[in-house]
């Protein structure tokens, strides 16, 4: 009866187990040390060149910047202060986190639901409801794009409301995107939780809304973290749906910092420094959320095996 | 066959209220109960990903077929059936055929060098060392940040006085535009690779912790060397997430529509316009949606064939006692 994970999910979800003494060291060393050093050394300049070049650029000027400079001949902090009065990327970062957030909330809530169903009862079509969740992850969103867009143009002309260009329908259409995603990593997640608890609720009497509330929920907070992170980052990185379903007062962060390139090719003096302050202020959120969640994430998506 | 299911659920619903405590029937050992089902709570996902994505999907093989534009997009319902008239533009007037070899052609690029490129990286980092937290994390960077903000990074340093370029010059090399021209079809592989290795780097990862210490001890009682090591005992269980980067990478770098999309803009430039900014262009700038409908339905086909592979691929169901009725 024993519910065995896969290999890369439970492998995913352990600490690296090899014992640290030197002796085991030199038995699981995979390189030679020199190699292993040249590397590490050539990826982490790979990435952190650009990366510093973000920090650098945010800190200069927009001509220092636009003159090409790596490392600023004025540091300034202007561009900081810059973006919200330009371009109105406060308004993006708040429309971006109440869409992604309330995406992340509601889809962990409805994967759990759907998860738990599909782990631990049997019905007709269950196997081809797995498949579908993997399969609909790969759909790719430009052919979901214009039928999406029709769809809502309908539904609100029937009822006699607006969907495109509110966050509303920015929320639909990223839950539902968010959905197979979510409920595949939960999923997983469920599949490695004993049923022994659940079986001795029963056997008390539990219903299996009172199972799902009071033992599976309590259990599986990493899994619940991971489903809504996921979801939220597909929300807050999207550009498609968000570049035709928004207004300019409901645009996303990641379209408003698209707003930067727009000014400039209109004839506008580039404004590379505040591009850059603003692509960090847009990536922060993302990459705080990421590293304090870093180890429940890495094993829920080597889980789900989609970005 | 989804709003089958959730058709199932609400009748289940009706049948049993939730919530209400139930004496425990009679049940198998297995634990799962054939007859209290709580089947309702399927509905609000299958209805969700029913009307936004199944409904769509219908559409949009629907809007292929019609001649649908921007003048009879109000009444849709009623647009002309002109069969395969849309395909047959698609392949002989636009520039789909070629879109599909630059989509195609890049995607197969960028995973063949990210592959290596994830695996080493996980190789590096398996002994565990002072500082490999760090860089483990700093791995971890490209991946984390936002795909429009790592377009919108490179495109900046890669302007024509960019930072780039700035460097080049100093080196004496005179690089030419990145951004417009050949060169961006290269510009627009490299990116991509920058920012999905590490995706491949954590499906190498997982594979290399499942290779159990006695295997690494007995090749080490073997003698055998490093690179026979790795080639022989090593990347055999890697077989496993390898392929799975290869078919994922290859899906992810085909439906990539954010990273050409903010380095170049749209209409993209003919080197890099790529399917995903085809199809977009060709609703919502040149406004000629029937037709782009039957280039995302072609688009469709052609990521059907890795998708296939993987579905059929995966291992659905592990537990013993689920699945079957």
């Amino acid at each position: 009866m024993s519910t065995q994970t896969r290999p890369r999910t439970s492998a995913a979800r352990n600490t690296n187990r090899a014992p640290r003494n030197g002796r085991s060291a030199q038995v699981t060393r995979l390189m030679p040390t020199w190699l292993i050093a040249v590397l590490t050394t050539f990826l982490c300049i790979v990435v952190l060149v650009p990366i510093a070049y973000i920090f650098l650029a945010s800190l200069n000027t927009d001509t220092g910047v636009a003159s090409g400079e790596f490392w600023p001949s004025q540091f300034s902090l202007d561009s900081y202060s810059k973006i919200w009065g330009s371009v109105g990327l406060g308004k993006g970062i708040i429309n971006s986190l109440v869409v992604a957030g309330s995406v992340a909330v509601v889809s962990a809530i409805i994967a759990i639901g759907t998860a738990y169903v599909l782990v631990r009862f049997s019905f007709v079509g269950r196997l081809t409801v797995l498949r579908g969740l993997l399969g609909l992850q790969s759909i790719p969103g430009t052919l979901m794009l214009l039928p999406v867009f029709v769809l809502f143009a309908s539904i609100g002309a029937w009822l006699g409301i607006t969907i495109i260009g509110t966050l509303w329908g920015l929320f639909i259409a990223y839950l539902t995107f968010a959905l197979p995603f979510s409920t595949w990593v939960m999923v997983t997640y469920l599949r490695g939780l004993p049923r022994e608890l659940e079986e001795a609720a029963r056997i008390d009497g539990a219903s299996n809304l009172a199972i799902l509330f009071r033992i599976i929920v309590p259990l599986s907070w990493p899994g619940i973290v991971v489903s809504g992170i996921f979801a939220f980052l597909l929300g807050w990185n999207d550009v498609l749906f968000a570049s035709i379903f928004t207004k300019p007062d409901t645009a996303t962060a990641a379209i408003v910092l698209q707003v930067f390139s727009a000014s400039q090719e209109g004839g506008a003096i580039p404004v590379y420094s505040q591009m850059m302050a603003a692509a960090l202020v847009c990536a922060a959120p993302v990459v705080i959320l990421y590293f304090i969640f870093q180890r429940y994430l890495v094993g829920g998506l080597t889980a789900g095996g989609v970005k | 066959m989804s709003s089958e299911i959730a058709g199932d659920t609400l009748r289940d619903e009706e049948s049993h209220p939730a919530g209400r405590p139930r004496v425990p029937k009679n049940k198998k050992r297995s634990g799962v109960t054939e007859r209290d089902r709580p089947l309702w709570l399927l509905a609000p996902g299958g209805f969700l990903i029913t009307v936004i994505i199944l409904v769509p999907l219908v559409l949009a093989l629907y809007m292929s077929v019609i001649d649908l534009d921007q003048y009879t997009l109000r009444k849709w319902l009623s647009t002309p059936f002109i069969g395969i008239e849309n395909f047959v533009e698609a392949i002989t007037k636009t520039e789909l055929l070629r879109s599909i070899w630059i989509s195609v052609s890049f995607a197969v690029i960028a995973t063949v060098v990210t592959v290596p490129l994830g695996v080493a990286a996980a190789v590096v980092t398996q002994n565990p060392y002072r500082g490999r937290a760090v860089v483990r994390a700093v791995f971890l960077v490209p991946y984390v940040l936002p795909s429009f903000v790592v377009a919108t990074v490179w495109r900046t340093m890669l302007q024509p006085d960019g930072i780039v370029n700035n460097i080049l010059h100093g080196a004496g090399i005179d690089p030419g535009l990145w951004l417009n021209g050949p060169m961006s079809y290269w510009t627009l592989i490299f990116v991509e690779i920058w920012a999905a290795w590490p995706f491949v780097y954590l499906l190498a990862l997982a594979g290399l912790q499942s290779v159990d210490h006695e295997v690494h001890e007995a090749a080490a009682i073997d003698g055998a060397l490093w690179w026979r090591k790795l080639r022989e005992v090593i990347f055999p269980y890697l077989r496993g997430p390898v392929s799975l980067a290869f078919l994922l990478g290859t899906l992810n770098h085909i439906n990539n529509f954010t990273l050409p999309f903010v380095l170049f803009g749209a209409p993209a430039p003919a080197d890099v316009n790529v399917l995903p900014i085809l199809v977009y262009v060709t609703s919502f700038q040149s406004f000629r949606f029937g037709l782009s409908a039957a280039m995302a339905v072609v688009s469709l086909i052609l990521i059907a064939i890795p998708l296939f592979i993987y579905l059929r691929a995966v291992k659905l169901d592990v537990s013993e006692d689920g699945g079957k009725k």
